[in-house]
């Protein structure tokens, strides 16, 4: 299989969209939308980048989708959050925190 | 991903392309929407949200191949690409292709052949329980010896670990078609044979226990072939009488087509009429087949067999002191002779298709590098590596499958060639027919893949870790890829040293072979007409009117205009058969047979040795006076002479003889050897006797032509037939054509070996060819700066000839050693040739060497005369 040229850069995509879904099942544009909100304008996911992201945490069982209708009344694909999409949210927000931290740290000492 | 969800996802793909195609166009729909809300024109806002999704159908492809991934889609989409790739370099190409075909093809050929002869189970009912039998002597150094009728009888009141057991005497049999008199070959069987071999007839039924009893109706079984044949596949012949050997006989069995016995030729069988009386107790001719009980061992059935054999010593020790027995699987014991030479050939092709994947391997990593920027330009738009390998491995398959079509037609035409060296007559030991089957065809499929795994892996493995992005940014590509100089070099030190390898053994084989024909056999088969008769115990049974027969029939054909001479033996030269016999000289005590001395046994007619130019060297021929009635004598060879006589007159001496003849023979005379059972046998102690006084119920006449002996066939055939029009006349054949016969299995292994090593080193200089090209290619400019600097054209030649002879001497080296490991297995198939004979070894190695400078020269000579002002710019 294709490997990751960017570990970290993947992660955080699957890290931002996992924490997405946690309020609720969500399409793809909905998920785009959502993380450029929150980190006002910061973060912009790339579609070119997030429906392969999407679809390996499907085939993963992180989430699951199914057809549904948007709130202006399209038919889009949501997705929803699973367990073990939970579990592996947690873990890598955990990873993530140790990893911000660490970099904080160096940071500070220099 | 696992690989069932990929598949399911192949079944489902058509669904999921839709899926994905209406999730982006909503995706595209929304963002459109929303940009239009936000105040952007119609046309901006769909530009927008196309321009954020960037490549569309990228991403779709990225997509799908996360989640379709279409594992087998994509080899199809690298089949098409490799298709494409090789269609635009046919050159590389063919001759990739035709490289793979000779080796794949060769290997299809030979393995054909080992298939049908040595690994395809027998054609009975569970083959792996039928064995034989043998009686063994290490006195006599016969570790496989004919049985004795009564030991055979002994063995199967007294053993314990067989299901059933039978034995086999071939013999000539006559039949009469229309009034004409046909001789075919036949054997006698023991009631249980055909229950032994689990086939029943075709037709009719089998022998049973009264069979061949006293008495009883004469019974015979034919053969599907003769049925069809001579009786015109007529059902009614069931219960129909035939004249066998001049007596009727009552059909009752036809067996099935095909249906045969190793080695032992039989279209007709009798039963064989075996008892417990005196006139079966002399002679050890039988042949003896079993098959053991279900559960039963081959060890403890051999150790049954030698508690059995020691009975039977002790119940008969004058027959049977230091005799035993030797049990051995059917199919190893048919096959014996012929497993090591097609080993040593199958093994010789694989080599074969080893050199021929070192030049493939060689020709795809040199156009890989040709291709570097290709795979780097694909790795930079996000290849992954396996991706790539994947891509250089698809090719290398497709090579090799079109390697297995073409070879398959090789194989094919080469399988006829193949077939026409083995003799019409030669006793094969199998009767199956030798094709391009199904089992065949999956071994030349899974060597074509093997072939590609070891061609094409290694090369795509290697070129595709060479550092893409510098390979890249260097803008040259050349001197970037060392490792694979590397590589190719071992490829072609293996190659060469392969060729070597078997070059040894061709030139071993081929030696040989020379000394075996150059032997000379102590007679001439030049002008030497054969013919074979059998006469029919019913009209002949009585010795003198028998004796009487042959001289009449000897006296017809010397009257024949054409012959010069003519004679008869019981058995002829170079035909592997021989009959051997105890003797002892008639002053001292006698011994039991056991314990007497043994020689060879040849019933001859007067004037053979004169007919096969075979020198007397002392005392007198047979002649008129040895009649029937007259006192016994015989003839001896000089070896005989040497082993128990050396240095005393022979001549007067008195023999007792273990033969018919009860009274003791005189010896009137001593001839030079001759070669008998096959050319390579040193001559053995011989006692020849007079056909008219011990005569035979077989005879081979052996008549010397003045011209070509097939002119004087007919008339020969005639002039027996004037003494009677009943005879059966079979076998007639020139002399020549047995003495070339008997040595085909040599012929065959030598002229095959011969072949291969031709091959091997036709691709080995090609390889040379190859890399010394191309590393002239990649140091065209160090060569340009050189020959600027001074360098004269001789001292660029030796340059690049020094490398490609280091090469060649280093796999000179390889290939010594090797051989000198492989020396054993050749040995027992060389005829006074030793395996490390240092004549062939240096003569090969010279050759070997002297073919790999050839290679190199053509292209050294090319670099000599390099321009340096366009090497300089050459790149």
């Amino acid at each position: 299989m294709l490997k990751p040229k960017n570990d970290l850069l993947q992660g955080t995509l699957a890290l931002l969209v996992l924490k997405t879904l946690v309020r609720g099942p969500l399409h793809g544009y909905g998920i785009t939308l959502h993380i450029q909100l929150v980190s006002k304008d910061i973060l912009r996911v790339e579609e070119g980048s997030l429906y392969p992201a999407l679809h390996r945490m499907e085939q993963d069982g992180w989430v699951t989708a199914a057809w549904g209708v948007s709130e202006n009344n399209r038919r889009a694909r949501y997705y929803q959050l699973t367990a073990k999409g939970r579990k592996q949210l947690a873990d890598e927000e955990k990873n993530w925190e140790r990893l911000t931290q660490a970099v904080a740290q160096v940071l500070h000492f220099a | 991903m696992s690989l069932l969800s990929r598949l399911r996802a192949m079944f489902r793909r058509e669904r999921l392309d839709q899926d994905l195609d209406e999730e982006l166009r909503s995706h595209l729909e929304m963002r459109a929407a929303d940009n239009l809300a936000a105040g952007m024109s119609a046309q901006d806002a769909r530009y927008d949200a196309q321009k954020r999704f960037g490549n569309t159908p990228l991403l779709k492809e990225d997509t799908r191949d996360v989640d379709i991934i279409g594992w087998l889609d994509e080899c199809a989409r690298d089949c098409r690409f490799a298709l494409r790739m090789l269609q635009r370099s046919p050159g590389f190409a063919a001759v990739a292709v035709l490289t793979l075909a000779l080796g794949i093809g060769a290997n299809t050929a030979i393995f054909s052949v080992v298939d049908a002869v040595l690994l395809r189970p027998l054609p009975y009912p569970e083959p792996d329980r039928l064995v034989r039998i043998w009686e063994s002597s290490i006195k006599y150094d016969s570790p496989r010896n004919v049985v004795n009728p009564f030991n055979f009888l002994d063995w199967r009141d007294h053993s314990e670990s067989f299901e059933s057991m039978a034995a086999i005497s071939g013999l000539m049999t006559n039949l009469s078609f229309q009034g004409q008199p046909v001789a075919v070959q036949g054997m006698q069987v023991s009631t249980e044979f055909f229950s032994t071999l689990r086939i029943p007839p075709l037709l009719g039924r089998a022998f049973s226990a009264p069979d061949g009893l006293v008495g009883q109706d004469q019974v015979v079984i034919l053969s599907y072939e003769l049925w069809q044949r001579q009786y015109g596949a007529n059902p009614k012949i069931i219960g129909a009488k035939v004249d066998v050997d001049a007596a009727p006989y009552t059909v009752i069995g036809v067996m099935p087509r095909g249906f045969s016995f190793p080695k032992i030729k039989s279209e007709i069988w009798t039963p064989l009429p075996i008892a417990r009386t005196e006139e079966w107790n002399s002679g050890r001719y039988l042949t003896v087949v079993a098959r053991l009980k279900p559960g039963v061992s081959l060890r403890q059935a051999q150790q049954d067999m030698l508690r059995v054999a020691n009975l039977t010593a002790q119940a008969r020790p004058d027959d049977n002191k230091n005799w035993s027995a030797n049990v051995f699987p059917m199919l190893e014991d048919a096959t014996r002779g012929v497993r090591r030479p097609l080993w040593v050939l199958l093994a010789s092709v694989g080599f074969l298709l080893l050199i021929a994947c070192a030049n493939v391997a060689n020709l795809l990593l040199m156009r890989g590098t040709g291709r570097l920027r290709e795979l780097a330009v694909r790795s930079a738009l996000g290849a992954a590596r396996s991706r790539l390998v994947r891509q250089l491995f698809v090719e290398s398959l497709l090579l090799s499958l079109a390697g297995m079509a073409a070879g398959l037609l090789f194989a094919h035409l080469g399988l006829n060639g193949l077939l026409a060296l083995i003799p019409q007559n030669a006793p094969l030991p199998r009767s199956e027919p030798i094709a391009i089957d199904a089992r065949v065809l999956l071994f030349t499929f899974l060597a074509s893949l093997f072939t590609a795994v070891v061609f094409g892996l290694v090369p795509a493995l290697r070129l595709s870790r060479v550092d893409l992005q510098s390979a890249l940014k260097q803008g040259s590509l050349r001197g970037g890829v060392g490792g694979h100089q590397t590589l190719r070099r071992c490829f072609v030190v293996a190659e060469v040293a392969l060729a070597l390898l078997l070059s040894v053994g061709a030139g071993l084989m081929l030696r040989s072979f020379a000394r075996l024909i150059s032997v000379d056999p102590g007679f001439s088969s030049e002008h030497l007409l054969t013919m074979h008769i059998w006469t029919s115990p019913a009209r002949y049974r009585d010795n003198l009117k028998r004796s009487r027969y042959f001289e009449q029939i000897l006296a017809e054909i010397r009257n024949t205009p054409g012959v010069q001479a003519a004679g008869s033996t019981h058995f002829l030269p170079l035909t592997e058969k021989i009959s051997g016999s105890c003797f002892s000289p008639a002053d001292q005590p006698t011994p039991s047979p056991a314990e007497a001395p043994s020689a060879q046994f040849l019933i001859i007619s007067s004037r053979y040795f004169q007919a096969v130019h075979t020198p007397l060297l002392s005392g007198r021929d047979f002649d008129d006076r040895d009649h029937f009635e007259a006192p016994p004598v015989a003839i001896v060879n000089h070896a005989l002479v040497e082993r128990f006589y050396s240095g005393q007159n022979v001549l007067g001496k008195q023999l007792r003889v273990c033969w018919t003849i009860e009274k003791p023979v005189e010896i009137v005379g001593v001839v030079a050897d001759a070669r008998q059972a096959q050319l390579q046998d040193a001559p053995e102690p011989t006692i020849f006797l007079s056909n008219s006084q011990a005569p035979m119920y077989f005879a081979t006449f052996v008549v010397r032509a003045v011209g070509d002996p097939l002119q004087i066939a007919r008339s020969a055939e005639a002039a027996v037939h004037r003494v009677d029009p009943d005879q059966p006349v079979s076998d007639i054949q020139p002399m020549e054509t047995i003495f070339s016969d008997s040595v085909s299995s040599p012929r065959f292994q030598a002229v095959l070996l011969l072949l291969f090593a031709g091959l091997a080193i036709a691709l080995a200089m090609i390889g040379v060819y190859g890399i010394v090209s191309y590393s002239i290619s990649q140091r065209t400019n160090e060569i340009g700066i050189r020959v600027a600097l001074g360098a004269r054209s001789a001292d660029v030649v030796r340059l690049v000839l020094r490398e490609a002879l280091v090469l060649t001497a280093i796999a000179l080296l390889l290939g010594l050693a090797g051989s000198l490991a492989l020396s054993r297995v050749l040995q027992s198939l060389l005829f006074e040739v030793n395996p490390t004979d240092p004549f062939t070894l240096a003569l090969v190695c010279l050759l070997v060497f002297a073919v790999s400078a050839l290679a190199a020269l053509l292209p050294a000579q090319r670099a000599g005369r390099i321009d340096p002002i366009v090497a300089l710019r050459y790149e």
